[in-house]
């Protein structure tokens, strides 16, 4: 981004780690992550399955306290579930008994118990910018994987958060439709800023999308390294071509295949 | 050779119609054997005698039989989805009563109603409230379990969801958890309809004056074996459209939860 990233710190980690077993001898999930997100900034997270990237995004979600250290947003500690905070899950998880408009504006009636016209015109606007419209009263099981997934995320935006925390959303995806929603994706985000954290499995995905891409170890989950992602936005598929590309995915690949390089 | 069918529009036809050929064909073979063999009717009675049997009792009779099994049936199942749905919900938000609960429903579920009944209409006297009683015993067991099993079967990441908005528990339950179970529910429900119809009769075999239970025991006391088994068809019938009634429910309320044809 063209900014400096100097103190802007908008999602504070300090030392934060948890562990779901009271038992000292089995080790935490993850421990002692130190991280600072900046507003709008879009961090991908990569690392072995079980490293702890999932606890992560539940602790800054307010879901899971952690156990050691402090997660705080705007320089407010976090301790318990924020609405400022938008969700999009591996699955898409819509409710199969409510059309497509109307899971978009589940959050709301859930939360709330109910919405109005205006909340209503705003799910119109989401789905028109995801290219969903014509999909709004379809249910669910009408729409493709992919399709389902950018409901998932039009949803997770409904509550205009500021932080949009994303686990593995697009790894249930065929190739094709993961690449393309990858750049659908980052289109919305520059339509609507927003801090998004972003877990995959797919270190392209990571450098592909993200502005840092933060590579955790081995259970217990610690940093082992936090990358600038230099290349210019916006990315499109000319990017993977990038000799830059290359290159850090590659710095990537050598922490996750030859952890003691590094 | 094979038993394959045509392919096309015959195959279709004959795809539905092979169950009611089948029915068609089975009668036959019964009428043709009792009277081939001269089967006496106190033994076999054949199709004939029965639907002579069943034309010979005046058909307010029937309806009076009915209305009897009938009203203490859906009583004992609207009762017992009443009471079980409840149940279900409140050991799914609470360990500690699921863990006390949970042996006694186990207790109740093992022991035979049958065996119990004659007890029950000793107890409580030979109307319609202990009728009702061993009806939901037989049939809230099931519905206890495949409501608590849908519930638990809740994606956990829209629970999480539900969780990061904040939202109250009971929309976390009404709006969430129950429209899942809502599949589950209704398996439970087709097994508790046929169940209360058994209830019924089983506790009209004990003691009652009418229903379609009390017909057949007391047509069979006196050798009257075609009018049993015309009650029997009766009863069947009446059963099998209650488990249909069920299906055509969920159809109609929650088309969701089945299957999309042809997908
Ligand atoms: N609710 C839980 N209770 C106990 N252990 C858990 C729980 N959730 C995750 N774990 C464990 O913590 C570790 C990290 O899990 P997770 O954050 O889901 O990893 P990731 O998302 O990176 O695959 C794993 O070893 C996992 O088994
Ligand atoms: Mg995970």
């Amino acid at each position: 981004m063209a900014e400096p990233a100097v103190n802007r710190s908008f999602v504070k980690l300090a030392g934060v780690g948890h562990r779901y077993d009271p038992n000292p001898a089995i080790p935490p999930a993850v421990t002692g992550i130190d991280l600072d997100i900046h507003r709008h900034e879009f961090v991908a997270v990569v690392g072995p399955s079980g490293c702890g990237k999932s606890t992560l995004l539940r602790m800054i979600a307010g879901l899971l306290k952690p156990s050691e250290g402090r997660v705080t947003v705007f320089g407010r500690a976090v301790d318990g579930p924020r609405d400022d905070v938008g969700i999009v899950f591996q699955k898409p998880t819509l409710l199969p008994w409510l059309n497509v408009r109307k899971n978009v504006l589940f959050p709301l009636r859930h939360k709330y118990g109910r919405y109005n016209r205006e909340d209503e015109a705003r799910a119109d606007a989401l789905l028109a910018m995801a290219g969903l419209e014509a999909f709004a009263r379809k249910m669910p099981d009408e729409l493709s994987g992919g399709m389902q997934q950018r409901v998932g995320i039009v949803r997770a935006l409904l509550l205009n958060p500021d932080i949009l925390l994303m686990d593995e959303p697009f790894s249930a995806l065929d190739a094709m439709t993961r690449e393309q929603i990858g750049f659908d994706l980052l289109s919305l985000w520059q339509e609507q800023p927003k801090t998004v954290l972003f877990i995959t499995h797919s270190i392209a995905e990571a450098v592909l999308l993200a502005d840092r891409v933060l590579v955790m170890s081995r259970r217990p989950g610690t940093v082992l390294d936090l990358i600038d992602v230099d290349l210019p936005r916006p990315r499109t598929t000319h990017t993977i071509s990038d000799a830059r590309f290359g290159e850090l995915t590659d710095r990537i690949r050598k922490h996750i295949y030859e952890p003691d390089a590094a | 050779m094979s038993l394959t069918l045509p392919e096309g529009r015959l195959r279709r036809v004959l795809l539905g119609a092979s169950p009611w050929l089948f029915f068609v064909a089975l009668i036959a073979v019964w009428e043709v054997g009792c009277r081939l063999f001269s089967v006496p009717a106190y033994i076999l009675p054949a199709p004939s005698v029965i639907l002579n049997a069943f034309f010979d009792v005046e058909f307010s009779r029937w309806m009076q039989h009915l209305w009897a099994t009938l009203r203490v049936a859906l009583l004992g199942f609207l009762i017992s989805i009443a009471v079980s749905i409840p149940i279900a919900i409140a050991m799914m938000r609470s360990e500690w009563l699921s863990r006390t609960l949970y042996p006694l429903l186990v207790v109740i579920q093992s022991t035979p109603v049958v065996a119990v009944a004659p007890l029950i209409i000793v107890i409580m006297g030979s109307d319609d409230p202990s009728r009702i009683l061993i009806t939901c015993l037989l049939t809230f067991f099931p519905l206890v379990v495949s409501t608590a099993t849908g519930i638990n079967e809740t994606p956990p990441e829209l629970i999480e969801l539900s969780r990061s908005l904040d939202a109250p528990t009971r929309r976390e339950t009404w709006q969430i958890r129950m429209p899942y179970a809502i599949p589950h529910i209704f398996s439970g429900l087709r097994v508790a309809i046929t169940l209360a119809i058994i209830g019924a009769v089983v506790a009209e075999f004990v003691a009652a004056e009418e229903g379609l239970g009390y017909f057949i025991q007391f047509s069979t006391s006196f050798f009257r074996i075609p009018q049993a088994f015309a009650g029997l068809f009766f009863l069947a019938v009446v059963s099998l459209l209650l488990f249909k009634s069920v299906q055509w429910a969920q159809q109609l309320l929650f088309p969701w939860s089945l299957p999309r044809k042809g997908a």
